[in-house]
Formats: C-alpha cells, sequence, structure tokens
C-alpha cells in the first residue's frame, strides 16, 4: 500500500514500482501545483554498500490531463545516469559527504527532465518530441549516517533544482509519508482496534506503523499552474471544468531487454510496467489476475475496471470479516455510483457543497485535482473532503492524507449517501480507521514535503 | 550457415530493419502487399549501438517482429521466419 507491491510482476521491479503519487497546491506556493511520484518502496535505511537508487534503464513519467479526456495533454519525463567516481573500491564514499560534488561520494545518479506536450496516445509513441527542460541534475546521496552524511538536509536543499522554464524539481531518498497498519490489514483485513469483532477475534489492539522507519525515492516537481491548465489561465473559480487537473505517474521499460555478460541493454518502444492515479485502486479493488494488465494500460482504458469499482470485492468482505457490524452495507447491492465518481470520473458539482473535480463521464483512474480550491493552511484535515477540508484527498492527494482511513470509511459506506439518501450508513463505519498519526519529521513544510530519510547509521535503533 | 556470433546476428537483424525500409509503409499496409524474402546482409551497414532484435511473432502469419531505437514494427515475411527458425533449431548457433 497505497501501492507498495501491489501486483504481482512490479513486486520483482521496485526500481520501476510506483508506490505513491501525490498532488496539490503547494501550500507555501499557490500560484503552483506540486506533484509527487515515489518509487522503490520499503526502503531499509541501512541498505548498502548498493543504496538505493532510482533505475538508469526505467523512463519515469508524470501525467497531467487538462481537457477531461483521460489522455495526457502534458507529459514530464524522468531519465537517470549512475556515474562512479572510483571503480576500485567497494564503498559507496570514501569519506564524509560535504557536497553533491565531493570526491568522496562515489556513487552518483544525475537525472534529465523532458516534457512533452499533447503527447496523447495519438502522437507517435507518446514518447517523443520531448523538450529538455534540464539535465545533469543531481540527486543527492542516500541518507547514510553521522561520519557519511553528516550534514544531509544541506545535500538534500542542494539537490532542488530551478529550471529555466519554471518548473522545480527534485529527485532523491525521502521519508515516506504513506501510513498504514501493514501487518494488521493484510492478516485478513485486521484492524487492531476492533480485531475484537473480527471473525477471528483477539483482544483489542493498537495500531503500528511499519512504514515510519523506511524511505523511499521520491521524483518531485512544482509547476506553475499557468503551464498545466489547459488554456494557461491560473483559475479561481473551483466550478469551473478548466480549474480540474487529472494526473497519474508511471514507469516504462523498453519491450525489449538484452542481457550480454553483465551489461543488458534495450531495444523498442518503452511499455508501462506500472502506473498510479488515486492510491489503492489497484491494490484494493483490481483482483489480482488482472493488476499485471492494469499497470500495462492507461486510464484511458480503465472502462474494463469499472465493474471492481461498481461491486468492490472489500465492501463484500467487512460484513464477512466483522460479523453483525455491517448490516447495511451487507445488503446493499447497488452499483456503488459513490465510488465510481470518487475514483473514476471525480465529483460531479451539486453533491459537496462549493466543491467538484468532475472530469466528465468517461471513467479514468486519475488524481484529479480543482486547483481552484486554495490550499488549507492553518489545520487541515487530514481526512480531506470527507472531513470538510476541500484542500485534501480525494481533491488530488497531499502527503499528510490518511487515504486508507478515508478510502476504507467510503468502501464500508460512509459515501454512499452522497448519491444514495436513502441509504444509512453502519455505525460501525466510524471505527473504521488507519488509527494512525504520523509523527514529527514524517514531512516537511516546504518542497519536496516529504520529510528527510531516515539514516542508516540510526535507523532502525536498539 | 555458419556458426552465428552475436555480433553477425545483430548485423542480420539489421538487414531484417533494411528489409522493413525498402517496403516503406507502415507494416500494416506492408503486410497487405504480399510477402518479401529476407534481403541479403550489407556488410557496410551501420550497426546501431543498442540491439536491433527480430523475433517471430507468429509462425502461421509468417510475422516477425523487429525492434530497434524505440520502435517497433511487424511484418509478414515467410522467409525470415523460416530463416529464423532454421537458425534456431541449428546445433551449435548462440
Amino acid at each position: 500500500m497505497s501501492s507498495h507491491r501491489e501486483a504481482p510482476a512490479i513486486s520483482q521491479d521496485p526500481v520501476a514500482d510506483n508506490a505513491d503519487t501525490y498532488a496539490f497546491v503547494s501550500p507555501d506556493d499557490p500560484s503552483t501545483v506540486t506533484i509527487i511520484t515515489n518509487y522503490v518502496p520499503l526502503e531499509g535505511p541501512p541498505g548498502g554498500p548498493n543504496f538505493f537508487e532510482f533505475g538508469d534503464d526505467v523512463l519515469y513519467s508524470i501525467y497531467v490531463d487538462n481537457d477531461g479526456d483521460a489522455l495526457p495533454e502534458i507529459e514530464y519525463q524522468f531519465r537517470f545516469r549512475t556515474t562512479l567516481q572510483n571503480e576500485d573500491t567497494f564503498l559507496y564514499n570514501t569519506g564524509p559527504i560535504g557536497s553533491l560534488t565531493d570526491p568522496n561520494w562515489n556513487k552518483r545518479q544525475l537525472y534529465s527532465v523532458s516534457v512533452v506536450r499533447s503527447s496523447g496516445r495519438d502522437s507517435d509513441d507518446g514518447h517523443g518530441g520531448a523538450k529538455v527542460l534540464g539535465k545533469n541534475l543531481a540527486c543527492p546521496p542516500c541518507n547514510i549516517g553521522p561520519r557519511s552524511t553528516p550534514d544531509y538536509d544541506s545535500l538534500a536543499a542542494a539537490a532542488v533544482h530551478h529550471l529555466p522554464s519554471g518548473e522545480t524539481v527534485f529527485a532523491g531518498q525521502r521519508n515516506d509519508g504513506f501510513f498504514v497498519d501493514l501487518g494488521a490489514i493484510f492478516d485478513l483485513g485486521d484492524i487492531r482496534e476492533i480485531q475484537n469483532l473480527h471473525l477471528i477475534p483477539t483482544p483489542a489492539g493498537t495500531s503500528v506503523d511499519p512504514l515510519k522507519t523506511l524511505n523511499i525515492h521520491a521524483i518531485a516537481i512544482k509547476v506553475p499552474i499557468a503551464l498545466l491548465t489547459r488554456d494557461g489561465s491560473v483559475p479561481s473559480d473551483p466550478a469551473a471544468a478548466k480549474a480540474i487537473l487529472g494526473i497519474w505517474g508511471g514507469a516504462s521499460r523498453r519491450k525489449v531487454q538484452v542481457r550480454d555478460g553483465y551489461e543488458t541493454r534495450g531495444s523498442g518502444p518503452w511499455v508501462q510496467v506500472s502506473r498510479l492515479g488515486n492510491p489503492l485502486f489497484n491494490e484494493v479493488i483490481v483482483p489480482v489476475g488482472e493488476k499485471d494488465r492494469w499497470n500495462s494500460v492507461d486510464p484511458i482504458d480503465d472502462v474494463g475496471f469499472e465493474k471492481y469499482v461498481n461491486q468492490p470485492e472489500l465492501a463484500k468482505l467487512l460484513p464477512v470479516l466483522y460479523p453483525g457490524a455491517f448490516p447495511n452495507l451487507a445488503a446493499y447491492s447497488k452499483n456503488r455510483a459513490d465510488l465510481h465518481a470518487i475514483l473514476l470520473t471525480g465529483i460531479p458539482g451539486g453533491i459537496v457543497p462549493g466543491f467538484q473535480n468532475f472530469t466528465g463521464p468517461k471513467p479514468a483512474d486519475m488524481l484529479r485535482l480543482n486547483v481552484a480550491v486554495p490550499p488549507t493552511t492553518s489545520n487541515p484535515n487530514a481526512l480531506g473532503v470527507v472531513g470538510g477540508d476541500l484542500a485534501g484527498f480525494p481533491n488530488g492527494r497531499r502527503v499528510f492524507d490518511d487515504v486508507v482511513s478515508i478510502e476504507l470509511k467510503a468502501v464500508a459506506g460512509a459515501t454512499i449517501p452522497l448519491v444514495d439518501p436513502s441509504y444509512t450508513v453502519d455505525g460501525a463505519v466510524g471505527a473504521v480507521s488507519s488509527y494512525l498519526t504520523p509523527g514529527a519529521g514524517r514531512y516537511q513544510a516546504a518542497f519536496p514535503y516529504l520529510g528527510t530519510p531516515h539514516d542508516g547509521f540510526d535507523t532502525p535503533s536498539s | 550457415m555458419e556458426r552465428l556470433s552475436r555480433r553477425s546476428f545483430v548485423k542480420i537483424a539489421g538487414a531484417a530493419t533494411g528489409a522493413a525500409a525498402l517496403a516503406a509503409a507502415p507494416p500494416i499496409a506492408r503486410a497487405a502487399v504480399g510477402e518479401q524474402g529476407a534481403q541479403p546482409t550489407d556488410p557496410t551497414a551501420r550497426v546501431p549501438e543498442e540491439p536491433v532484435v527480430a523475433y517471430v511473432r507468429d509462425v502461421e502469419r509468417g510475422e516477425v517482429t523487429v525492434t530497434a531505437g524505440t520502435a517497433e514494427h511487424t511484418y509478414r515475411d515467410r522467409a525470415l521466419v523460416q530463416r529464423l527458425l532454421r537458425a534456431a533449431g541449428r546445433k551449435g548457433v548462440r
């Protein structure tokens, strides 16, 4: 979760595994949108000597649909290149790393950023015609420990690059901002606080957050809103269609890989191996036999997955796993128009006062961000729109949004009354939650918003 | 057929791309025009930095897919399919 190792094929390919995608109006720079796509899930901080990095043979993409057709009008591409300063040592660094050009730093990654505009499926292979916005941009090193990376925050700050075209980018290791009780949820849908009500009951407990000591690799880009909207404007009316951006991330590999000795070279077009729009979509909605296919296709192809949203498996499991707790959900047989709107079309106007992120009837899994909704800078609610905070998920997704609680509650029936007022929400829905509150340091107030990665010397601690 | 090295196979695969270039037009149009035998290897052709790969996509239809750079084309070329199959089945080929 939210898409960490969520499908059979991509679980074997961490550097291409798009684990989370975030998109939000930057709280400290509201004329811009920040988009983050995370890769290499579940990084153990001490994992040397070859510390985690992006794939040199992977094309990383961030897609933006600004006219509601479920095709990208804008694609930002990121390509990485690893360099060695000294091939005659086994060390990642041969002394303290004091800067991004420090000769002590042996194994480095540089990257390029390109943009393809109006690159929808109908124009060549969707990856041609790219305009290079920046190249030879430095990633920071991984956070190793007090001897190797004594001032990590300075290294990370130096890896924030301002491009002449107006975008700001960062690519490198960060604290994984996603939180969920992985161990419990995959133990037959357990929620420790209410596990005394589970089909296989044990005394109620307290949720734990196994991701709080793990890192991830983030690709973050902050873009002026005017560079993203269909007409180059900065919309101020949340009801305007042009205020809505559909956003998702994806990773692609060459169609053919030829392994020749210890070298591997690619041939042929880029083939998508991972994508992510809404959190947990492939993880929880799509059945395991379809997950690899879902990763390989584009949002415009999601009509084939609509049935899994209309009749989600998890909504059928909850009444079984928690007998007697969800009688109204168990009896509800209609298609889930609420989930269909949240995940596949956006929420039309008139349902949530002052808010809409509807992109039209075409079903497509994308984050949908209404850029005319200003960021909530004072006491934002991690439950987002469900909690009355219109700047949070499913209006895009902020790094701290509690998407597990939001989506669990929605699947459990909390949002059915938005489209079916005759439905009575089960009382147990109030107890469905992640029960987790991320600690200080998980996030930061400024770009790239995900906090300092844990260093391998101190994490895990004894 | 002589014992092939990887490099000479790349050249043959490159020739397959040359055949495609001769045919011009998109692959589907090419397939509709009719079949064409494999072209002889041009020893002066530049070897691409990336591998050019040809694989038999459908034996019954005589289809070969060629990847080169970020392009991919599928051709109907029964003669080339037969040559590839013969090469694949020959002992000592690697």
